[in-house]
């Protein structure tokens, strides 16, 4: 699977990455965005199978970019990674059709509990 | 009734931190950010300590019911040992000040977020920002907590911008 990490946090992408793997989602094709916008223009040139996305970030939230991508007929699976763990927050980003948002701070167990649905 | 009046009503009617969160609360939020973030191992001591003449702050701004910072505030060279923490492998050999700032921005941002997330009613959580804080502008609306990381000391500030200081020249 190629999977695309958006967050304006290098260090971020790295823990994201690393619990990825810690979580046992091993061997996949890591692709990185750094803002919301950088996200939208990879997940139509790279076509990823799913995107992990955080959702404070500068040029385009992360919410934002996911009402882009809808309203620009892309269905790829989105979740969301964010220290936004509000039940509000929760609502907002299932409306928009994201699958799952895993909040910050997280673990190994949260990523395999959240994803294992997801990721082959 | 005036502006003045309106604008003085709302700001009586604003909580002050203490009200809606307490150490221990901040403490508990601290503590899970650092397993997840910094490493399962690395605690946080509850005993303060004596920060050092050159400190460096990461923090994020709220904008809600209550209003203010959630401010990290720590010596230099202990926000680079957190930095390296957090890179773990991917660390350089050198670490850029921009490393520095994503790191224990980063920190500040998952704590802001969690302090956020215990808050009541919505708040707008700002990105954050490292370098000299936001100053406490009303004492009694600070809840701060101090610990040792490593035998380091870390100051967790949860403080209040309103009302608005003072600037030179005009009274309040």
């Amino acid at each position: 699977m190629k999977i695309l990490i958006a967050d304006d946090s290098r260090v971020m992408r790295q823990i994201v990455i690393r619990t990825l793997r810690q979580a046992g989602f091993d061997g996949h094709d890591i692709v990185e965005a750094e803002d919301g916008r950088d996200a939208y223009d990879k997940v139509k040139s790279e076509s990823p199978d799913l995107v992990l996305s955080d959702w404070n970030m500068p040029n385009m939230t992360g919410i934002e970019c996911l009402e882009a991508l809808r309203n620009s007929g892309s269905t790829v699976p989105f979740g969301f990674v964010t220290s936004e763990g509000s039940a509000e927050m929760r609502d907002k980003a299932a409306s928009a059709g994201a699958l799952f948002l895993i909040a910050k701070p997280f673990n190994e167990e949260t990523f395999a509990d959240q994803l294992s649905g997801v990721i082959a | 009734m005036t502006t003045l009046d309106t604008d003085r009503r709302l700001a009586d009617a604003r909580p002050v931190i203490t009200e809606l969160i307490d150490e221990a609360t901040v403490e508990s939020i601290a503590g899970e950010a650092w397993i997840s973030l910094v490493g399962e191992d690395e605690v946080l001591v509850p005993l303060p300590g004596e920060l050092p003449a050159d400190v460096v702050s990461s923090w994020v701004d709220m904008v809600g019911p209550w209003t203010g910072s959630v401010v990290l505030t720590t010596g230099r060279q202990t926000a680079e040992d957190l930095s390296r923490a957090l890179l773990r492998e991917s660390a350089p050999e050198v670490l850029e000040e921009e490393d520095v700032v994503d790191a224990f921005g980063e920190i500040a941002n998952v704590v802001g977020g969690s302090v956020k997330a215990v808050l009541p009613g919505h708040s707008a959580l700002s990105l954050p920002s490292v370098g000299t804080p936001p100053e406490v502008r009303n004492p009694v609306d600070v809840c701060r907590i101090d610990v040792l990381w490593r035998g380091a000391p870390i100051a967790i500030s949860v403080q209040g911008a309103l009302p608005a200081l003072g600037t030179p020249g005009t009274t309040v």
